[in-house]
Parts: structure tokens; sequence; C-alpha cells
């Protein structure tokens, strides 16, 4: 089974950064697949929803998500991550008002992204059950067993508050 | 790849943190008033006169806050609200945001690490590398 290190290595995820405020470190970890990554790239080339709802772009929604995460806040549970379903080694979704972003905690307060998509496709297209089991499925193909997967399903398992 | 820098530039960061700060001091207050007298979402609609689904989408970003829907919901909290705009706080050895940025559209400027001594860099060129030496130079 491999570890954190090696996953990074073989280039399977890679740690994502934004640019933290004045005096402030990142208190927790943020990784994502080399196909969120080209996401996050088009969400940076200014890529938007067809019905857009928040104030701010689809790029501020995700730096602020991101921000957040890392700098150690308390995220809402429900309003801005929750689980996909009640299980060992859940999916966990992040929130902001145009978007979704899919993945799995490696350990507490460590997040790795894997599918990032417009919140109207996901509802419209029901696309919870897919990307849940193409997760399952890439854990898989990277032997990642249970000690780089958080088991419970309790905003506390996964965040430190 | 080992790491990527989702940078979005100075504007836009600011711009996305100021809203969802102004949303989070919102529900922050709301928690607290629920707290107390255990104020509810529907109180706050009942007392603006508006339907609970729009209160929750404002609160939850899917709805733009107006400076009257922000007066309003701070009214019905029966909270004032304090706005200031003010120069960032220049000291030594803190980070700089806007200095670090590889997107800003306006040129960048490095403190060469003396209290007001800036360097302007040029828009085009690679900002991540430069140092205070290269910057002095510059």
């Amino acid at each position: 089974m491999p570890t954190l290190e090696e996953l990074v290595e073989v280039n399977a995820i890679s740690r994502i950064e934004v640019e933290m405020g004045v005096r402030e470190q990142p208190m927790r970890l943020l990784y994502g697949t080399p196909s969120f990554i080209d996401w996050l790239n088009e969400i940076l080339a200014g890529a938007q929803p067809r019905n857009r709802l928040g104030e701010a772009t689809p790029a501020e929604q995700v730096d602020e998500l991101f921000y957040d995460f890392l700098r150690g806040l308390p995220l809402l549970p429900l309003r801005q991550f929750r689980f996909i379903r009640a299980e060992k080694n859940a999916v966990w979704e992040l929130k902001t008002p145009d978007i979704r972003i899919f993945g799995w905690f490696l350990k507490k307060d460590c997040f790795v992204c894997v599918f990032g998509n417009w919140v109207d496709l996901v509802k419209d297209h029901d696309l919870y059950r897919g990307y849940r089991i193409a997760i399952r499925r890439l854990r898989r193909e990277f032997n990642i067993g249970d000690d780089l997967c958080v088991q419970g399903v309790a905003p506390s398992d996964v965040l430190s508050f | 790849m080992t790491s990527f820098h989702f940078d979005i530039g100075s504007r836009g960061r600011n711009a996305g943190r100021f809203i969802a700060r102004v949303r989070n001091e919102l529900l922050r207050a709301l928690a607290e008033k629920k707290k107390e007298s255990k104020f509810s979402q529907q109180a706050l609609a009942n007392k603006l006169e508006v339907h609970r689904s729009l209160i929750n989408r404002q609160l939850a970003g899917e709805a733009n806050l107006t400076l009257r829907s922000l007066s309003d919901l701070a009214w019905a909290m029966d909270l004032e609200i304090e706005l200031e705009l003010k120069k960032p706080a220049d000291e030594i050895g803190k980070n700089h945001t806007n200095a670090t940025s590889t997107v800003q559209s306006a040129p960048i400027k490095v403190l060469s690490g003396v209290r007001n001594a800036v360097v302007p860099i040029a828009a085009n060129s690679d900002r991540c590398a430069i140092s205070t030496e290269q910057a002095k130079s510059a």
C-alpha cells in the first residue's frame, strides 16, 4: 500500500495551495488528482456555469473554500461539506454556491479532490452515485488501504474544529 | 507536478474573501441570536416581510446581498454595521499577498525589507522566484 509521499512522488496527487493572508500558515492539507488540477485550470481560465448563483465568480468561490479549509477554519457541516453516503471510507463533498468538489479524506484535515463540477449539472444529472463509485474505483487502482482513508463520517472525524 | 498554486490574483481574491467574510459574519451573528433568544431565520424573514427561502439563499451565497439587504438583515437582528477602509498594516516579516500573486494585472511591488521602500516588477516577469536582493537591484 502506498504512502502519501509515494502518491505525490508518482504524480497520482499534487498538493494544492492558495495565497494565505498575513501571518497565516496552512493548518490543513489539500491535494488534487491530475484531472482535478486540469479542471482547476479551466476555472482559472474563466469557466462559468450556465446560471451562476453566487455573487463571487467560480474561481473566487473555490479560492475562498480552499482558503478557509487550509487555514483551519471550522467549515459548516451540510452547508460547506458533507459525506455522500454513510459508509466505511466515505466519499465527501466540498460545497460552494455554484460548485461541488468530490474526494476523500486521506487523514483528518487532509483532503484529496478528485472531481469538480457545477452544482446544477451534479443535481440535474444526479452525479453523486457516479462520482462515489469512480472515487472508490480510483482508490482501488492506487491500492489505497484504510491507513489512507478516514473511517468515520462525523464532521469531527475528518476536520479539527 | 508536486504542488499547484491556485492563484486567482489579488483583485479576485480580495473580492471573494470579502464577500465570504460578510456572509460568515451574518451567519455568526444569527447563530448568536439563536442562542440568546431562539431567533430563527423564519423570525428574520417575518420581521423583514420576505420569504424565508430568500434569507436562506442570501446566507448561503446563492442570492446577491445588496447594501440595502445587508442593512436590513442587521436591523432585523438589532445590530449595527461597522465599516472601515484602512491601509493594510505594513510590518517586517509578514506575508505580502499582493506581491506574491502571479496573475495580478497591475505591476507588482516587492517590499525590499525596509518600510515603505518598494520596487515595482514588470507585469509579465516571472514573479515567483524574485528575491529581495533581485528586487533591490531591479
